[in-house]
């Protein structure tokens, strides 16, 4: 969130969008504009709000922001912006009024609040901005004849990347063109979500590389699963928690992993977690039937207890609200593959020579080749040739390892 | 590597296990091998003395009528058996009728692969005979057993690896001190092989070799931070204990049971932990252990194993610890 614009040339792209919208607000030192409102319209996260916040900063203006939960009534909407639309600010900034996610606005309910929204446009004395993804819903008919229609397009996943390039510097991370690439493109345009995976991606890391971010692809599953994994945690009930399957479309495998990971920020009672563990244990050891027997009926208990067993779990632990993470093992997994194979080319080498299986030859040789390749090159140039090692493999031995020493 | 380098070559380099390498010798002097079974601890001369045998056996000729498996790489029954059938069907020629196979781990294999390599053993007697290499007989089925001349090898002498070890230090023209060489044979065990890998990895740090050197070795090597990681979910930090697991799992490819057996071991060792805990914890360890072999998720099962761990911590400080 600390990379949102500041100034409207840190926006991405929209480039003529933002200058429609700038002339717009300074004509209002002029004098009041025949259009008192615009209407910025577009998908989500390419830069809307973004830029009605970055060009109030950079004009010092006050902007008071309301968004969809506050449209319930006319009345709420008259207490706003009714007197705001009309008097000056008390420390004589230029004050600018914004109703953002319009499209939040409810069926019937709300149309008293529409209507009023309608007469503060129409008879405005400051510049008033309407943020919505879909301007062409009927409900805005009558509100569009009086704003400025300004459209914001995606933008390309070529100025994406460069505005992720731009946050990697800032950050201190070195990055991956393919794997700014591949988020960018992920994205679809929605600068937020791009901005968003990046940080969760690469925060607290110096280097970020394609592999760490091709996971990216469950990205549009996230909201659903999260609906899915509060209700498993949060659930009163079997009936409820097993109902969780159903909310979507799911990997079941991929769903274990979610709950898995999540377990002890959501049972923080030692007594719940081991009980939700043990749940999912059950459900694992179930898994583990399937692929040996083939017999899928037996998936119904992998649900049950990944479930409904988890949802019981909850004995003393108060809810609260915390972030679902992404399964960091599934990242680890890319990651450590090409260790592992790595660690088991190498043990093959050994084993030709030392009469060891290659399983054997990780664990109990491995270990000491990596202290004679880290300190002593001439010996281990000696076993490296001896071994038949390849560049790669001398390279990753000779990786000095940081590791604490702990006295017998 | 000086493991290998110093490898007895011919049955009478090998300095122990001498009723062994009596009947081993009287093998070679009647031109005959029954299948046999070499059980005992690691790094006793198990896989030195089937070598040797078969140098003795075929002089020059040993490498073609030499061949070596195990059970931890080559796993399925098929490919022991395609790999038997296409070593054992041809004749050799000479003195000595059969080949020799060295089947090495033999008690990882699963009960289903004994069976098949039973008859194989059976099938093809004439023209190969076979050495079992295991550390438990006892996981070897019974057919095999009784089919099987057995041979124990115990752990070698204090004296017998100082020996080795000075030996060994003398000609690589390493010094090395009393203390360091204690530490050594501290932490081998009594296994041959993880000492003269200890030697040659503390050698390369520097000379000469003291307690110092030795223990720095050993601190670099164990991987598996098992006690830590038990502390932490004891003092009620899961995730940091789970976080731990996964990186011995994940990157250093340590197996689960290697880690089931190392937590019983430590939860044993504990004196933090009262008694009648440690009998509840051993109940979950053997329910961890036993479903490890059914093919569950190693992390998964492990940490379940870690939960109880916290819960344990969590009770034990009268339930007033930061849950």
């Amino acid at each position: 969130m600390k990379h949102k614009p500041k100034s409207l040339a840190e926006v991405v792209g929209n480039k003529e969008a933002i200058q429609k919208f700038d002339s717009w607000l300074k004509s209002w030192d002029r004098g009041v504009p025949k259009k008192r409102s615009t209407f910025l319209y577009g998908p989500p996260g390419v830069g809307k709000t973004a830029s009605v916040e970055a060009l109030v900063n950079d004009l010092n203006m006050e902007l008071v922001e309301r968004n969809a939960s506050d449209y319930r009534t006319a009345d709420a909407v008259q207490r706003f912006a009714g007197l705001a639309s009309q008097y000056g600010t008390l420390s004589g900034k230029k004050r600018l009024i914004l109703f953002d996610e319009l499209d939040g606005i409810a069926g019937t309910e709300d149309r008293g609040g529409l209507r009023t929204i309608t007469e503060v446009v129409k008879s405005a004395m400051c510049p008033i901005v309407l943020i919505a993804n879909d301007p062409y819903d009927p409900r805005f008919s009558t509100l569009r004849n009086h704003c400025l229609m300004i459209e914001f397009k995606r933008p390309s996943a070529g100025e994406v990347m460069r505005h992720l390039k731009k946050i990697c510097m800032r950050e201190d991370v070195a990055a991956e063109e393919s794997a700014l690439r591949f988020i960018a493109q992920r994205s679809g345009g929605d600068v937020r979500s791009a901005v968003n995976d990046l940080q969760a991606l690469g925060q607290g890391k110096e280097r970020l590389t394609y592999d760490d971010v091709s996971w990216l692809a469950f990205r549009d599953r996230k909201e659903v699963i999260f609906d899915v994994l509060r209700t498993i945690f949060y659930s009163r009930s079997c009936e409820e928690a097993k109902k969780a399957i159903d909310m979507a479309d799911l990997d079941l495998n991929m769903l274990f992993e979610w709950i898995y990971e999540s377990i002890p920020h959501h049972l923080k009672n030692p007594r719940d977690l081991a009980k939700g563990m043990d749940a999912l244990a059950l459900a694992d050891l179930y898994r583990g039937r399937i692929r040996a027997t083939q017999n899928w009926k037996l998936t119904r208990y992998v649900i049950d207890f990944m479930t409904a067993g988890v949802a019981m779990s909850r004995g003393k632990t108060e809810p609260e609200w915390v972030p679902f993470r992404f399964p960091e093992r599934i990242r680890m997994l890319s990651k450590s593959k090409s260790e592992r194979q790595m660690l088991s080319s190498i043990g093959m080498k050994i084993r030709r020579k030392c009469h060891l299986s290659s399983v054997r030859a990780v664990k109990e040789v491995i270990p000491y080749l990596r202290i004679i390749f880290e300190d002593n090159s001439e010996v281990a140039l000696g076993i490296a040739r001896w071994l038949d090692l390849d560049e790669d493999m001398i390279e990753y031995l000779a990786e000095p390892t940081k590791r604490a020493f702990i006295p017998p | 590597m000086w493991a290998e380098k110093y490898r007895p070559k011919t049955l009478d380099d090998i300095v122990n296990q001498k009723d062994i390498i009596e009947r081993l010798k009287s093998f070679v002097e009647a031109k005959n091998v029954p299948h046999s079974i070499f059980a005992g601890p690691p790094g006793t001369g198990k896989t030195t003395a089937a070598l040797c045998l078969a140098h003795d056996l075929y002089k020059e000729g040993y490498r073609e009528r030499l061949r070596e498996l195990n059970a931890s790489d080559e796993r399925g029954i098929n490919v022991v058996r395609e790999t038997v059938k296409t070593f054992a069907r041809t004749r050799s020629m000479g003195e000595i009728p059969f080949k020799l196979m060295i089947l090495d781990e033999a008690d990882n294999m699963t009960e289903d692969a004994q069976q098949a390599l039973r008859r194989t053993m059976e099938r093809f007697t004439e023209t190969c005979r076979f050495i079992l290499i295991c550390n438990y007989s006892g996981k070897i089925i019974e057919p095999i057993q009784s089919r099987c001349a057995p041979f124990r090898f115990t752990h070698l002498s204090r004296n017998d690896l100082i020996n080795r070890l000075r030996l060994i230090a003398e000609q690589e023209r390493v010094n090395i001190q009393d203390d360091g060489l204690e530490a050594i044979l501290e932490v081998s065990e009594g296994d041959l092989r993880r000492a003269i890998n200890t030697l040659q990895a503390a050698a390369s740090i520097g000379k000469p070799i003291d307690e110092e050197r030795v223990y720095s070795v050993i601190g670099r090597v164990n991987p598996v931070d098992v006690r830590e990681m038990i502390l932490l979910a004891i003092n009620g930090d899961f995730i940091g204990a789970r976080d731990k697991l996964r990186e011995m799992i994940l990157k250093y490819g340590v197996a689960g049971s290697d880690v089931v057996r190392q937590i019983h071991i430590e939860i044993f060792r504990f004196k933090e932990i009262p008694e009648r805990w440690k009998i509840k914890l051993a109940d979950v360890i053997g329910e961890v252990d036993f479903r490890l072999v059914q093919g569950a998720d190693e992390e998964v099962q492990l940490s379940a194993l870690l939960a109880r761990l916290v819960e344990a911590g969590y009770e034990m400080g009268g339930g007033a610890r930061r849950g």
